[in-house]
């Protein structure tokens, strides 16, 4: 009977703290890294972790309830863990000066282009696609 | 026993920093008051204030970019929330992250040899497109530079961001979801920030788009870049 119930309460415990929730999360990462490590993958560990919990949710071997918490932590704060990784910039004073102007340019120019193209590929492959159905129903 | 200040002094500044700065955007939103700028501005000042090296700043700061890892878990959420739409718009959306992915690659590629940077600046402006989690996955696993990575996809999302509106403007897009497909591909986070702005539509798209594109990337960048060498 308490083989059980156990799992129940846990999961009980689990839709109510926040810090259950992201320990959660973290123990998924920390399989997914050593996944990566042990079979010396190319893929990180993150993303293996991702397709992990991914996994679970669709199986429905975990409710979205049981990670919303823990998961919106990370994710509404996201910005400021990518903070260290920027300050790598002291590091690289040669990027002030001609260097700095010209990555500049080159980040300005190619993200007009992902730009436009992304969007008029998905404007044209929908429009594509309506007139198909249209052609289909006469 | 003396105690090393040293260590806890730079996470509890950007923290901190970070606070601040995420106060003033909510309040006075706008691109050039992104957190993601002001925040190391602040802590790059106060680092060449007190001759602080990267080193010295990561030693007890490098507990904030572990996060990265668990944070990239964290995203299954919003990509289950999404199932829905990825069932219904599949065909749009991943021709859209396809064509923007690639663009992103080839218009680096060739823009840093236009431009004459050398091959490590090169590869680490290749992933700049993608949110960050992933873009600093992809970049380390190229030959560029995690850490300059992190910088370009900071300066592309603050620029994505601005030019965007301007963008929307010029180019006849009748859908929303080629709108947010525009945010979400073009300046990730920041984007899908922006993208919230314009409609409730465009930034869900937006923020699916950007995930999307970090997932392709992942997959697919490291090949594509091994073979533009």
């Amino acid at each position: 009977m308490t083989a059980h119930r156990l799992p129940l309460r846990l999961k009980a415990f689990l839709r109510r703290s926040r810090l259950a929730q992201l320990a959660l999360i973290v123990g998924v990462w920390a399989l997914g890294d050593a996944v990566s490590r042990g079979l010396d993958l190319p893929v990180p560990g993150g993303i293996i972790g991702m397709a992990l919990m991914l996994a679970l949710l669709m199986a429905h071997g975990l409710g979205p309830a049981s990670i919303r918490r823990g998961a919106d932590v990370l994710l509404a704060d996201m910005l400021l863990f990518f903070v260290p990784a920027v300050m790598g910039l002291l590091d690289h004073g040669e990027f002030i000066g001609l260097l700095g102007l010209k990555l500049l340019a080159a980040i300005l120019c190619g993200t007009l282009l992902v730009m436009a193209g992304t969007a008029l590929t998905v404007e044209t492959v929908q429009r594509l696609m309506a007139r198909a159905e249209l052609r289909h129903d006469h | 026993m003396t105690i090393d200040w040293s260590l806890p002094f730079w996470p509890a500044a950007t923290l901190l920093a970070y606070l601040l700065c995420r106060t003033v955007y909510r309040r006075w939103p706008g691109w050039y008051v992104s957190p993601l700028l002001t925040t190391p501005l602040i802590l790059l000042a106060i680092a060449v204030g007190l001759h602080a090296t990267y080193g010295e700043y990561l030693r007890g700061s490098h507990v904030l970019m572990a996060m990265v890892g668990p944070l990239t878990v964290a995203f299954a959420l919003p990509i289950y929330d999404q199932r829905a739409v990825i069932r219904r718009h599949w065909l749009p959306l991943s021709l859209g992250v396809m064509a923007g992915s690639l663009i992103a690659i080839g218009s680096g590629y060739g823009l840093a040899r236009l431009l004459d940077l050398a091959p490590e600046l090169r590869q680490s402006l290749l992933p700049r497109s993608v949110t960050m989690p992933f873009a600093m996955n992809v970049s380390g696993h190229v030959g560029g530079l995690p850490e300059l990575t992190a910088v370009f996809v900071m300066v592309t999302g603050i620029i994505g961001a601005a030019v965007g509106d301007i963008l929307l403007k010029l180019l006849p897009l009748r859908s929303s979801m080629a709108r947010g497909a525009l945010f979400g591909m073009g300046a990730h986070g920041a984007g899908v920030a922006k993208a919230r702005e314009v409609g409730a539509e465009e930034g869900s798209v937006a923020g699916l788009v950007m995930i999307l594109a970090g997932l392709a990337n992942v997959a697919v960048a490291p090949v594509v870049i091994t073979a533009l060498g």
